[in-house]
């Protein structure tokens, strides 16, 4: 027995060996618009994790709706951390994979969002149709450019934005609300299934009068684009939108990346990690970044999901679920 | 009263004129009034021209009167203040005119602008939607499962493929008819073979393989294993699988030259438990296998799902193709290797072989009752095989020694070595090329075609040789009675692959044997001949 032990062992530990190899190799499975967030950071944390450990990092990204991109996690695609769009998402892939903890959120500061934004818009240049807050967006005539609440969470965002407003606007009459967001999506003539798309549908294909879009992503299509193309409007009320980040245990602990992966989410509420997040039009939470980027932003009143839809457990069964609000109002 | 056409054609008229230059002013200003007039409502005009045409009075221009001596200068006056005042009437008319028509064109210009951005959006978002379409068709087709059906098999596939099963299958209908062997054997046709093979892939690198046997008179499992690629280089199988010492042993069995493998194949192990590294280095141009198994004991066409003994097995075979990848074609095809395995303390009855069988799948040798394994068994293996074109040759010659104990009186231990070799080759008459793994036909069999597949004509030569001490006199482990202390055969045959999934096989063998000393009837008492026909399904 003992030779059989010893001989057993001969044989698995040169798997082993390979499989401690010094290239650390991380996937971050993130939303669409976080492309250009991520790759400044990456760069920023490799160079961090090379100071501190002395082993390079490789972070590889992958970006999608952020939906579909859990989705994916869910049925294997194995992300080391996931940087999503909102926590619903993330609740996803905890409950139906059993990949994290449930409490996930609970294990990094500001429920494990490290940066934030909200939701504008974009309009072409001059504001020809004149479009000053969600009552003129939902005129008849006006081209509304959104992605589908079903893949995306920015159109999920999106949506819930128009919805507060509403609801503020009819003293949170929701037969109002309802009726002021269908008159919304009866503008829409197209629904990409990620923000980016969206943007593309209406940067670049020229469709559209507005685009709901993420504060960052209405920046960075100013300063891709040009100035002198297009407007960005912030409307009177809009939403605190929170994207959350997480280390995928299961998925972390099998590639043997559970250390490195924590430190590249903790390293997002560093001075550095704050900075880029800040330099990259989202709105920082460390106090300082925030002031230093805050002039970069219009004043808007934020509402949460919490304060208002209860949660976003709640507000996915009620809005966004099969046969929900969504699926009654929107008609292709 | 001159009319206006009469004063354009009378010269008489305007010698009343009080002076030329008068004269001159206001016709200018009624010529442009009017040419304007007639520009901007040319309607209008062409109604005046017909009129002076057919000598109507012209609308609106006062007439001019002429004038005398003594009161023409205040009438002339009064009627130029008359004709200025008209033309001023009628150049506010062309003005309104002429500005009614601008504000027509603008607003005639702003509703096709209108309609032309509504247009190019319709047509924008009609762009759009379709790339959407196109997008969303392509996502949905990379998320639809794989169905393949072809002549490898049945397989379903994930879209990412990362998640595989394929069904495949062995069949054989064999018929064997032995020649002058006193009907000590059945001639008959017996199911060899009948395999469902289930085979495939979870999570992208583990493939596993589910092998059961329903040929033969027994069901037995032949392989059930798991196995995970880490990479070509580097891959960990485990469960019951071939041991990897023997090279005709680890052939195919859909793929052997003959219907059964040669005597060499007496002294290999078969199918065993256990777990094996594995890999294929520099694109195949070396491979090798190491493994700890439960250890079998030499020919053993029965497998088994247990362990026999208490110890284990360590077995591994290194295989070359030193030019496979080069550029020189005549020799990318050669082989060669050596196979081979160690157990330090096999022990007990079933350690050893139940006996050695002809091709024709007869016993010629067996221990005799009361001998034990007790003690090392090792075998090793070297073995190589060519193949170039239609051609090919496999060779392999092995020794298996084992520690071995009489239990019975005279009691006693010795270590035994028995050696066997063969050599096999293959001439693919159609030209196709012969390879390790088969022959695929260039033609599939179709008569209607004037296609008929593939012939191979085939031959073997074979021995076995058994311990000299087996047969010892004092110390017997054997008797020459019932077995024979070698086999010497050869073989030929005629292979016909109908396609890639269909072969049919003949095939002759002639087995002779010594050292038997036994009266007949027993089989190694006289040559053994034998006639082999198959019908193979493999897919």
């Amino acid at each position: 027995m003992k030779n059989f032990l010893t001989i057993l062992v001969a044989l698995v530990f040169p798997l082993a060996l390979v499989a401690n190899a010094k290239d650390i190799k991380l996937l971050n499975v993130s939303y669409d618009p976080t492309r250009e967030l991520y790759q400044d950071y990456n760069a920023a944390f490799a160079k961090y994790w090379k100071a501190k450990t002395g082993d390079d990092v490789v972070v590889a990204q992958s970006h999608g709706g952020s939906g579909k991109q859990a989705q994916s996690v869910i049925n294997g695609l194995e992300a080391d951390v996931v940087t999503l769009a909102l926590a619903y998402d993330i609740d996803a892939i905890s409950q139906q994979a059993q990949l994290l903890p449930a409490n996930w959120q609970k294990r990094l500061p500001d429920n494990s969002t490290p940066y934030t934004s909200t939701i504008v818009f974009l309009v072409r240049k001059g504001n020809p149709k004149h479009i000053k807050d969600w009552d003129d967006v939902v005129k008849p005539g006006i081209v509304v450019v959104t992605p589908n609440p079903k893949t995306s969470g920015g159109a999920r965002w999106n949506y819930l934005a128009a919805w507060a407003y509403a609801l503020d606007k009819y003293g949170h009459d929701d037969a109002k609300a309802r009726d002021f967001v269908t008159r919304l999506y009866k503008n829409v003539p197209v629904l990409d299934s990620g923000a980016r798309g969206a943007t593309t549908t209406f940067v670049e294909r020229g469709i559209g009068d507005v685009l709901l879009a993420w504060e960052n992503e209405a920046y960075l299509a100013i300063k891709q684009f040009g100035a002198d193309k297009f407007d960005i409007v912030t409307p009177s009320l809009s939403i605190l939108a929170e994207p959350p980040v997480a280390v995928v245990d299961k998925v972390a602990k099998k590639h043997g990346t559970t250390e490195v992966a924590q430190a590249y989410l903790q390293y997002l509420y560093s001075d550095e990690g704050q900075d880029i997040a800040g330099r990259n039009f989202y709105r920082p939470r460390d106090e300082k970044a925030a002031a230093k980027y805050a002039s970069q932003f219009s004043p808007v009143k934020l509402v949460t999901v919490d304060e208002v839809f209860g949660g976003w457990q709640k507000a996915q069964k009620t809005h966004f679920a099969d046969g929900g609000v969504f699926d009654q109002i929107f008609q292709p | 009263m001159k009319t206006y056409a009469d004063w354009r054609a009378g010269g008489e008229t305007n010698q009343k004129l009080k002076t030329n230059q008068d004269n001159m002013k206001l016709n200018q200003l009624i010529l442009a009034s009017l040419a304007g007039l007639q520009f901007v409502i040319p309607a209008t005009a062409a109604d005046d021209s017909a009129t002076n045409s057919t000598g109507a009075v012209p609308p609106e221009i006062p007439a001019y009167t002429a004038v005398d001596g003594t009161n023409a200068g205040s009438a002339e006056a009064a009627q130029i203040e008359a004709l200025k005042k008209a033309i001023q009437e009628l150049d506010q008319k062309v003005q309104a005119l002429e500005q009614q028509r601008a504000l027509d064109q603008q607003t005639a210009t702003n509703i096709v602008s209108d309609q032309t951005r509504d247009l190019d959006q319709k047509v924008r978002i009609l762009e759009r939607q379709h790339e959407l379409d196109q997008e969303s068709a392509a996502t949905a087709a990379k998320a639809q499962p794989l169905v393949k059906l072809d002549s490898s098999g049945f397989t379903f596939a994930s879209a990412d493929t990362n998640f595989a099963v394929s069904l495949h299958g062995l069949v054989q209908l064999d018929s064997r008819t032995f020649f002058n062997d006193h009907n000590l054997v059945n001639n008959g046709f017996l199911l060899r073979r009948a395999r469902p093979i289930i085979t495939g892939t979870v999570y992208h690198d583990f493939d596993f393989n589910f092998t059961p046997d329903f040929g033969g008179s027994t069901v037995q499992i032949m392989d059930a294993y798991v196995n995970y690629r880490y990479r070509p280089e580097l891959q960990l199988e485990a469960g019951k699988f071939k041991s990897p010492v023997g090279l005709e042993q680890l052939q195919s069995d859909a793929s052997l030259f003959f219907n059964e493998r040669s005597l060499v194949t007496d002294l290999v192990p078969n199918r065993d438990l256990g777990v094996e590294l594995h890999g294929d280095l520099f694109g195949g141009v070396a491979s090798y296998a190491a493994g700890i198994f439960d250890g079998v004991s030499d020919y053993n066409g029965t497998t088994v799902n247990t362990d026999s003994d208490n110890d284990k097995a360590f077995a591994g075979r290194v295989m070359l193709q030193p030019l496979k990848t080069s550029d020189v074609n005549a020799l990318k095809g050669l082989g060669f290797g050596v196979g081979g395995s160690y157990e330090a303390d096999r022990n007990g009855a079933a350690g050893l072989t139940p006996g050695y069988t002809t091709d024709g799948q007869q016993k010629f040798f067996t221990y005799a009752t009361g001998v034990i394994a007790n003690g090392r068994h090792w075998r090793v293996s070297p073995q190589g095989y060519y193949y170039y074109g239609p051609f090919g040759i496999l060779g392999e010659y092995v020794i298996s020694d084992q520690q071995v104990s009489r239990t019975t009186a005279p009691v006693g231990t010795a270590d035994l070595q028995n050696t066997a070799w063969e050599v096999s080759a293959g001439w693919v008459l159609t030209g196709e090329e012969a390879t390790y793994n088969g022959v695929t036909p260039r033609r599939p069999f179709d008569p209607r075609k004037g296609q008929w597949g593939a012939w191979q004509v085939v031959g073997r030569y074979e021995e076995l040789n058994l311990d000299n001490n087996a047969f010892s006199a004092s110390l017997p482990f054997a008797v020459s009675t019932a077995s024979a202390s070698s086999a010497h055969a050869w073989s030929v045959g005629l292979n016909w692959y109908l396609n890639k999934n269909i072969r049919l096989n003949t095939s002759f063998s002639h087995t002779v044997f010594s050292g038997y000393t036994g009266a007949t009837p027993a089989v190694p008492a006289q040559a053994e001949n034998v006639l082999f026909t198959r019908i193979q399904l493999a897919f």
